[in-house]
């Protein structure tokens, strides 16, 4: 019987060995250190040594703090950045996307920045572009680190091999090089077509590259009558158009190709062109597949009338409310929106920089990046357009859109049943809206 | 598996001998089996193969079936770009503590639940099968807003913890079968010579039926050493993360890096195939032991 | 687990009544005590936080506005029917289930027939080919999503060797495909499952038993069916039932290698339900875990009534 009865203590022994052993190490703040978890989510290797190497410094800057950078794999990221917010533990500065930060301030995870930044040192140094995304509804929720914005990532040697002079400036040349350029017998495609995950997104780009005229450049699913832009004939050219790259000029495994695989697709040498943010330049230079002088990027594609419509993407660093470590959160923040860490994490990760001026350097003007100089410097061709990616049925539109790019891709759908889907979707969501 | 038990000596393997002889069965034997070695191993050569190739030659027509200039970097780089030595320790730490705790524990129940008859005990095995229906999602949130106000989230010991509760059914039920071919003789004997039942249970029967804790511990291991959602849900930091949650984040946003990836497979195979090599004798001999007849 | 349902007709009952209450209370302790550590556990970590998010099911639970999570009864539930691609899932789920199974039992069986007999080597040859058990559903899936890479991957390089393809084909890209491919990795992951289990059941089956068999003349083939299928049958139907059960309930494979993708045709519940789980969407989620649990439920019910009658006629 005592037996018995050890056996039971000696069984919750271990069960409270186990919760004992783990609470002295849970993040404990011990003699006055503060120890700051940030939390980042649109995660690669290169970035997050970069960012640590930045930490490094604030550390080395801030006596007494450490911060512990938590990288989720991109596709859990959100969840998880999600699952963190809403347990209010173990986190206190982190990515904040255009994407997320309507859905993460409506939950009330998001600490208002708004009375600090006014103060800070460096706050008249960011473009006016970042000073102006950040705020949203009278508050700041985040400070953005960069912008992202597409261009056209191609094979120099395979256009020049395919007798073209340079580089597709329009849909339409991109649909020609791209067919010319593809043989499947030699492994060899044309375009690294996105049929998975954000698939939608370049469908769009194209959409509103044909329907620019009438665009509204502040809420680009609209045109300026206020229909969507899915309603406007010049759609349905759009949409032709770039379901062709598919069937005449991509890989058929790209169906299903996300982020990731387009990437592969083009650095691993199969695919002639790629429709990507600057970002991934970074990846592209370490390719061990093409070298350097085989590939370069040109601007973004135009439409039918010769412009183009840059959707703007952004995130940044925000401080989640439930953090215990405010003042120096915010430090960390400010830190990494100064004028030297900024600089250094936009080159490094090949964004269009926050710091007013950074643009200038001679490292936006050399190589890959050139096309970017070209499009700033023409504003009227490349046109920067702002979308709604801050609704609260963004995530839901995701999801939905991407189900019916695969859905084409797979002849389960026409084109014109698109359009005629996504317009009643922006068209309900918009009404019930008001 | 379950249980699968009743009554059972440990037969000393398959019929007798028979003088050999050529036979269409015999050679469809060897053929049969040789074709499946073949279809086993080819994926580890083909990860094995890849995980050698220089960076360059991974992603080259024509596909070369023994690389043309072997080489380590992608190991390298799979050190250099992640603590994949730390990832190893972890998936050990939190396998061999889990799994072995599990097995404690689960030979405790499983032995009353062989033993005695009492109510409940329907209920108590019932319980334990619904366990193995329920989709790991769809207690994941909760679980981790559980172990956060327990300060362990991200912490081995809170992984390990949760994994316990994970291989506890599987375990009992699979050592219950072994127990109940256990003759009552040899504890009541025990018992009659002064010892408590625990002194019985461990000094008696527990070194008479190694092999089949020595499998259930290994279906622990296995088990945990391979679980990827829970490890990735609760564990955040480098520091505490176990190899399926890091070879998930392989994927990252920009590449899907085949070449270290292979050399991750590599390195996290292997030393589970060894333990296999080392203890497939024991796990059969140890499941036999547990098996039904009927 | 599932023995008690099985063994329920001739249950080990060596107490008598008399006998038995002073059993009761002088073991009740014994019990308890035994059980205790094993209940708390599986309570605690597994059912506790398996009803905090069951009851997610029959609200409007989602992380994207977590504002108002308003109970909305059986709403989700029919949200879930009513999504086209519930039949496609439902679809490619018994598919799965069964197109992993029966290769796998059929494969597994012959593998541990022609182990069962004791050869030179035969340990090598176990520790050999037993070894993909030891690998996490992840990484298979992994490995097989690189064998079938549609641009440099091995198996349409074999294929196109062979003979038996002219150009590379899309293995992930194309649905049919990809279920084949899915399935394809899950054979070849649960075969070893399949080849130990019965493997340990053939070597329980007496020695006396099949040479009595032998001396009455019965061919191989027939002592195979008439002697040691029966023997071992219960030990087969109990290896189906728990292998179904988690081959339902395993996303892995298909996570690493599809996702659920080319538009959700490779999805089976338990992808779909992490597609919804990493969309915030935990009410939909919820939702489709309790109706898995339900259908496994009811599935398990009538297949162990099923056994117990085959057993007892």
């Amino acid at each position: 019987m005592n037996r018995t009865r050890a056996a039971v203590i000696a069984s919750l022994a271990t069960i409270s060995l186990f919760a004992l052993t783990a609470c002295t190490g849970a993040g404990a703040a011990q003699d006055g250190a503060v120890r700051l978890q940030m939390v980042e989510s649109l995660t690669n290797p290169a970035r997050t040594a970069l960012l640590r190497e930045l930490l490094d410094e604030f550390e080395a800057e801030n006596p007494g703090v450490t911060v512990d950078l938590v990288s989720p794999p991109t596709d859990q990221a959100d969840q998880k950045l999600q699952q963190m917010l809403q347990s209010g533990r173990g986190i206190d500065v982190l990515e904040v996307r255009d994407s997320t930060v309507g859905a993460f301030s409506n939950n009330g995870w998001l600490y208002d920045l708004s009375d600090d930044v006014t103060g800070w040192a460096g706050w008249d140094d960011l473009t006016d572009n970042a000073q102006a995304v950040t705020a949203e509804d009278g508050a700041r929720y985040f400070v953005p680190y960069g912008f992202y914005g597409l261009s056209l990532f191609y094979r120099t040697d395979l256009v020049e091999e395919a007798g073209f002079d340079g580089p597709p400036a329009s849909w339409e040349e991109l649909l020609e090089q791209a067919s010319a350029i593809q043989d499947p017998s030699q492994n060899t495609y044309g375009y690294a077509f996105r049929g998975g995950q954000n698939g939608f997104s370049n469908v769009v780009a194209a959409v509103e590259a044909y329907t620019i005229d009438d665009l509204d450049v502040e809420d680009a699913y609209r045109l300026e009558d206020g229909s969507t832009i899915f309603s406007a004939p010049e759609a349905q050219d759009a949409v032709d158009t770039y379901f062709s790259l598919f069937e005449q000029a991509s890989p058929p495994s790209a169906v299903s190709w996300g982020y990731p695989e387009m990437v592969e697709g083009f650095t691993n040498g199969s695919t002639a062109f790629l429709l990507q943010d600057p970002e991934v330049i970074a990846t592209v230079s370490e390719s061990t597949t093409i070298t350097e002088d085989q590939w370069s990027t040109a601007p973004l594609l135009t439409g039918p009338t010769g412009k183009a419509a840059q959707p703007l993407a952004t995130a940044g660093w925000g401080v989640a409310e439930a953090s215990e470590h405010k003042e120096e959160a915010v430090k960390l923040v400010e830190f990494l929106s100064g004028e030297e860490p900024a600089t250094r994490f936009a080159q490094g990760n090949s964004l269009v920089p926050i710091i007013d001026g950074a643009g200038e350097d001679p490292f936006y003007s050399e190589g890959p990046w050139s096309s970017y100089v070209t499009m700033t410097e023409d504003p009227d061709t490349y046109v920067n357009v702002v979308q709604p990616r801050g609704v609260s049925w963004w995530t839901e539109w995701e999801q939905k859109a991407d189900q019916d790019v695969q859905a084409v891709l797979l002849g389960d759908m026409t084109t014109s049943e698109l359009l005629e889907a996504w317009d009643t979707f922006w068209t309900e969501k918009y009404a019930a809206e008001q | 598996m379950t249980t699968l038990v009743q009554t059972t000596r440990v037969a000393p393997a398959a019929p007798r001998r028979r003088p050999s002889r050529v036979t269409a069965g015999s050679v469809a034997r060897v053929v049969g089996l040789a074709l499946w070695l073949v279809l086993t191993l080819f994926p580890l050569y083909w990860v094995v193969v890849t995980s050698f190739k220089s960076p360059g030659s991974i992603n080259r027509w024509p596909l070369e079936y023994w690389p043309s200039e072997p080489s380590i970097d992608n190991y390298t780089e799979l050190f250099a770009t992640s603590s994949f030595g730390t990832f190893i320790g972890n998936s050990l730490v939190v396998a061999l503590v889990a799994g072995a705790t599990a097995t404690l524990i689960a030979l405790l129940s499983a032995y009353v639940l062989a033993r005695f008859e009492f109510r409940g005990k329907g209920a108590v095995l019932g319980a334990f099968l619904l366990t193995q229906m329920i989709p790991a999602f769809i207690a994941l949130g909760p679980l981790y807003a559980m172990l956060a106000d327990l300060g362990l989230v991200d912490t081995k010991p809170g992984l390990a913890l949760v994994y316990v509760a994970m291989c506890i059914p599987f375990s009992t039920v699979m050592l219950r079968g072994f127990f109940e071919n256990m003759p009552d003789a040899l504890e009541e004997a025990a018992m009659i010579d002064g010892c408590s039942r625990l002194g019985a249970l461990f000094r008696v029967l527990v070194p008479v039926m190694a092999p089949g804790i020595v499998a259930a511990f290994i279906f622990n291991f296995v088990n945990c050493w391979n679980e990827l959602f829970l490890s990735v849900v609760l564990m955040n930091s480098d520091a505490n993360k176990t190899i399926p949650a890091a070879l998930n984040g392989f994927i990252s946003t920009f590449n899907i890096a085949w070449g270290p990836m292979s050399a991750a497979a590599v390195l996290t195979v292997l030393p589970t195939m060894v333990l296999f090599a080392l203890a497939s004798r024991w796990i059969v001999e140890g499941l036999t032991a547990g098996s039904v007849k009927e | 687990m599932t023995a008690t349902a099985i063994r329920a007709p001739h249950a080990r009952v060596q107490h008598g009544p008399g006998r038995r209450r002073t059993f009761r209370r002088r073991h009740a302790l014994t019990i308890l005590g035994f059980l205790a550590p094993a209940i708390v556990f599986v309570c605690w970590f597994t059912y506790f936080p398996m009803l905090q998010g069951a009851h997610m099911a029959f609200r409007d639970w989602n992380l994207w506005d977590l504002t108002s999570t308003p109970w909305v009864g059986l709403a989700n539930f029919a949200t879930i029917v009513s999504d086209p691609v519930f039949p496609v899932v439902a679809g490619n789920t018994v598919v799965w289930v069964v197109g992993s199974i029966v290769p796998q039992l059929v494969i597994g069986f012959l593998v541990a027939l022609a182990l069962w007999r004791r050869f030179r080597f035969r340990g090598l040859y176990q520790a050999l080919v037993f070894y993909p058990w030891a690998v996490s559903g992840f990484l298979v899936g992994m490995l097989f999503r690189w064998m079938f890479n549609a641009e440099f991957g091995v198996v349409n390089d074999l294929l196109m060797k062979a003979g038996a393809i002219e150009a590379p084909l899309p293995w992930l890209a194309e649905p049919r495909l990809a279920m084949v491919a899915v399935i394809t990795a899950n054979v070849w992951y649960g075969v070893t499952f399949f080849a130990i289990m019965i493997l340990a059941a053939l070597q329980s089956v007496p020695d006396d038993v099949l040479e009595a068999a032998a001396i009455d003349g019965a061919g191989t083939v027939r002592r195979l069916f008439s002697i040691v299928i029966p023997y071992i049958w219960t030990t087969l139907a109990l290896t189906v039932l728990l292998r179904a059960i988690w081959t339902f309930n395993s996303p892995e494979i298909i996570y690493a290698m599809t996702a659920g993708g080319p538009a959700g045709r490779t999805h089976i519940v338990t992808t779909w339900m992490i597609e919804y789980t990493q969309q915030g969407s935990y009410g939909l989620a919820s939702a489709i875990g309790l109706a898995v649990m339900v259908v496994l439920f009811v599935f398990c019910a009538f297949y162990l009534t099923a056994i117990r009658r085959v057993n007892q006629r």
